[in-house]
């Protein structure tokens, strides 16, 4: 059984699941994706809270339908996913990064410093 | 389709209504919680949909038959809770041989794998159960029908904290292997909200809401922020509570029928509200807070 976090609405967390699976490679566009039931099991929940996280990738054209067969990765699932996770996703983090900082009283600078410093360790570690 | 219908369903008893007037159908083929606190007319209501007892008004239709005295819904439906009478003349080995030639749908190998599982014996009787065990078996009994409609009516009642996660996890798999109408009464709606599809909650007898969960799960949330703030804020807003969370701070729960960016803007910090708690705030008896009282 795959863990839920807390506060995020279940069929979300199974959206970006599946999504991770397809950014990392682990489902290639025309795979066949988990069903609903299979979902459920993994995740211990209702099968009908699974098919509301795969209708919501098929509203965003991530997956596409075959009629009795389920649901499939489109070509350009990987490329939505990116767009929809840096102007929605990231942005929100960044906002919450900009309150928090303007809560401790920092002036852009420092915070620009402390981004660059992230960014940096990020390259050693990737090294 | 609908398994349950009902329209203006009444029960009294001795001129007090338990159920009072209520209309709702019940989809089939989904796992539905009856929720609502002690007294809200879920055991009543449930009784009724198998035919242990008779309404005193209202239409009531279960698979298309008025469910009392009607042996269709007998044979297709059972309801297990914590007094589920068996005979005492016969060991659980037995019983579990009269529900095989009972209930057409049943299914041995399931009831004994689970028997074994749970460690009972074959030569144990009922009425010598501890009362989680006797419930323990009660469900393994109830499951193993496969009836088209099951009902628990607060099934987890003395089972402890492993068995009543292994319960829910039974339940779970066993319904995605043999989909059927499944409801379960609780008071802990936290423990298994993960396991519906849809919720019924109930308040003196008539029914409160009645929705998908995964919709109820982000019917309020939570708002908090300086007390200036959040009062304008509140002005044409549906306020479920509200209270002084810290000096100049108010935090309320309030409907979720506004985009929560828009309120974050002003300075409030919304946190979700778990569904559990949507439904204690809907059925509280005081209306608004302790602030408005003192």
């Amino acid at each position: 059984m795959v863990e839920m976090e807390g506060s995020k609405p279940i069929y979300i967390q199974i959206a970006e699941w599946l999504e991770n699976q397809m950014l990392s490679g682990y489902f290639q566009p025309h795979d066949k994706v988990h069903s609903q039931y299979t979902l459920a099991d993994l995740f211990n929940i209702n099968p009908a809270t699974a098919a509301k996280g795969l209708n919501m990738l098929h509203d965003e054209h991530i997956l596409y339908n075959k009629r009795g067969l389920g649901k499939f990765v489109t070509g350009d699932a990987v490329a939505i996913i990116r767009k929809k996770r840096k102007n929605d996703t990231l942005k929100r983090m960044l906002r919450d990064v900009v309150t928090e900082a303007t809560h401790l009283q920092m002036d852009d600078a420092e915070l620009m410093e402390m981004l660059r410093d992230a960014i940096h360790e990020r390259g050693e570690d990737q090294a | 389709m609908n398994v349950i219908e009902a329209t203006d369903l009444t029960k009294t008893y001795k001129g007090v209504p338990a159920v009072d007037g209520l209309t709702v159908t019940i989809k089939s083929d989904a796992i539905t919680g009856i929720i609502g606190r002690n007294g809200a007319g879920k055991t009543t209501l449930l009784k009724m949909l198998v035919g242990f007892i008779k309404e005193t008004s209202g239409e009531m239709n279960v698979f298309s038959e008025h469910p009392f005295n009607s042996l269709h819904v007998s044979a297709n439906s059972i309801f297990i809770d914590d007094h589920m009478l068996f005979p005492d003349a016969l060991t659980l080995g037995e019983l579990l041989k009269e529900g095989e030639r009972f209930y057409t749908n049943w299914d041995m190998t399931f009831a004994k794998t689970l028997f074994d599982y749970f460690s009972f014996h074959p030569d144990q009787h009922h009425n010598q159960l501890s009362k989680g065990k006797k419930t323990t078996f009660n469900m393994i009994f109830g499951l193993a029908t496969r009836s088209e409609l099951t009902i628990f009516d607060e099934p987890t009642t003395g089972m402890d904290a492993a068995v009543r996660n292994d319960f829910y996890r039974v339940l779970l798999k066993d319904y995605l292997a043999h989909p059927r109408t499944i409801l379960i009464s609780s008071h802990h709606l936290d423990e298994f909200d993960h396991l519906l599809e849809d919720v019924l909650l109930m308040d003196e007898g008539q029914q409160v809401l009645h929705m998908p969960m995964d919709d109820l799960k982000e019917y309020a949330v939570s708002l908090t922020g300086p007390d200036a703030v959040v009062g304008q804020w509140l002005y044409d807003k549906t306020v479920l509570a509200k209270k002084q969370s810290a000096p100049g701070m108010m935090q309320a729960v309030v409907k979720q029928d506004f985009a929560i960016e828009q309120a974050e803007r002003l300075g409030m910090k919304a946190t979700p509200v778990a569904a559990s708690d949507v439904c204690i705030y809907l059925t509280a008896k005081t209306k608004g807070g302790i602030d408005d009282v003192l």
